[in-house]
């Protein structure tokens, strides 16, 4: 739609708005069916040939775990190993400690550092 | 001080040209006799020690920020993602929309009302008339009292809004452990970190709790929750849905997907807003345009007038003749 032709509908908002779906679906039915058909016998090729691969792997954990291991999580991987290894071998009497604020800082490097990557992967 | 008493003695020699006019000026400036310098370096510093000394105070009584609340009672802050429609100049995508809204469907929508949504809002936006309408008749909604008082069911309309998954609060409370799954419409809108907080939370279920962090019984730890304890479970994995433009459905495609949605559903004048948004610049350009050439126009006989002066001739010549 033109500029100008936009403006003028937003002075004068009487304008017609079409919400109907486009007509020409009907006549073409008869040829959109045989391709349906067609389609739909591709489909199940496909079909067959996905079950043969691997499962599916999401890009935000993928490049996370990658990010993890990088040189710039490096500290907060370092501090959250250490903490978990000395909750987990600690005797239960001793004080209580958790390693949340450790994950929290490895999970806001790794989950910065992968956010661009990520939402370049998906659609 | 100095600058002023040597200006004074110029003028004096002047004064004798000038007359009258500056006897006065000098009496005038000769009764202000300023205090020492020696005083007016003591203001000057005091004054500023104070104002140094105060700004110090200041910092010192409102300046430290105070956390009454630990890093896990607040919950991780969301990782900004780079969402493409939330650039000034960008609208929705209309089919991470339509994608969206199948997700809310397929998965939300068991738990989580969107009651501000009626079919008719889709209409254009995810769905052609058609679909919303066939959506809409899918469902059943109570009719008008009919002769006898009684009250039917007729199946929907566009204009009903979308059916809610528990009669009220109270049994959506019962069917959940007793938590609430609040209502989704307004959900871009209701929580810090708005949209990257949804798309966080619903893909940062991690797969295995940090040591030592205590879950309470029927809680799901979530590091982006306030407190780490959800009572909401991790609800998407790969492959959950099944697009019908055959995109990938990863967990974090189907949270990018229901998670725009979900914008869209707090904000659905967002495309129309940016669109007035440009409208209002390129009228407003247009307007300034306009008027730097009216005012040339209308200053031209003001920038090109001549003022020519031809002084009153005095004595000479032509006094003779009189
Ligand atoms: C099995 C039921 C169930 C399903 C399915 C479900 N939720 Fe929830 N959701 C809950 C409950 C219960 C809560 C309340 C959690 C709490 O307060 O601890 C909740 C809370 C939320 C919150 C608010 C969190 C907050 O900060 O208060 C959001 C956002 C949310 N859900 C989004 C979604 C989305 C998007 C989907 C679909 C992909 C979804 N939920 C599917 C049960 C569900």
């Amino acid at each position: 739609m033109g500029f100008f032709s936009d403006l003028m509908e937003a002075v004068t908002p009487w304008a017609e708005v079409e919400a109907e779906a486009p007509a020409k679906e009907e006549e073409e039915e008869g040829v959109k069916d045989s391709r349906d058909e067609e389609s739909e016998d591709k489909e199940e090729e496909e079909v067959e040939e996905e079950e043969e691969e691997e499962e599916m792997v999401d890009p935000k954990e993928k490049f996370e775990a990658e990010c993890r291991e990088s040189k710039g999580c490096s500290s907060y991987k370092h501090h959250f190993d250490e903490c978990v290894e000395r909750v987990t071998g600690k005797s239960d009497d001793g004080p209580k400690e958790d390693c949340v604020e450790e994950f929290f800082h490895l999970a806001h490097c790794a989950n910065a550092c992968a956010a661009p990557k990520v939402f370049a992967a998906l659609k | 001080m100095l600058a002023r008493s040597c200006l004074r003695s110029t003028r004096g020699v002047s004064a004798v040209r000038n007359g009258a006019v500056n006897t006065t000026k000098r009496a005038a400036s000769s009764t202000s006799n300023a205090a020492s310098p020696f005083a007016l370096n003591v203001a000057g510093t005091v004054s500023t020690a104070m104002a140094i000394g105060s700004a110090a105070w200041y910092y010192h009584l409102y300046g430290p920020e105070l956390h009454a609340m630990t890093p896990v009672e607040e919950g991780l802050h969301p990782t900004k993602y780079p969402w493409e429609h939330a650039k000034w100049n960008k609208t929705f995508d209309h089919q991470a929309l339509r994608r969206g809204f199948q997700v809310y469907q397929e998965v939300c929508a068991s738990c989580h009302s969107l009651s501000r949504v009626p079919y008719r809002a889709l209409v254009g936006v995810t769905h052609t008339v058609d679909e919303a309408k066939a959506m809409a008749e899918a469902n059943e909604y109570d009719s008008e009292p009919n002769d006898e008082g009684e009250i039917e069911k007729r199946p929907g309309k566009l204009s009903d809004y979308l059916p809610r998954p528990y009669k009220n609060d109270e049994a959506a409370r019962a069917g959940n452990n007793g938590a609430l799954p609040p209502d989704l419409s307004l959900m871009a809108k209701a929580r810090h970190g708005g949209i990257d907080y949804i798309f966080n939370l619903l893909t940062g279920y991690p797969d295995e709790v940090p040591a030592g962090a205590v879950v309470p019984e029927g809680l799901n730890f979530n590091p982006y929750f306030p407190g780490t304890g959800i009572a909401m479970a991790r609800v998407l994995y790969n492959e959950l849905v099944e697009y019908e433009d055959g995109t990938p459905a990863s967990t974090s495609q189907m949270a990018k997907d229901v998670t725009e949605f979900l914008n869209w559903s707090a904000e659905p004048e967002m495309d129309q807003r940016k669109k007035m948004g440009v409208k209002v610049i390129t009228i407003t350009l247009a307007l300034f345009a306009l008027s730097v050439w009216v005012k040339r126009y209308k200053w031209a006989a003001v920038k090109t007038r001549k003022l020519n002066y031809t002084p009153p001739s005095m004595g000479g010549k032509h006094t003779n003749g009189h």
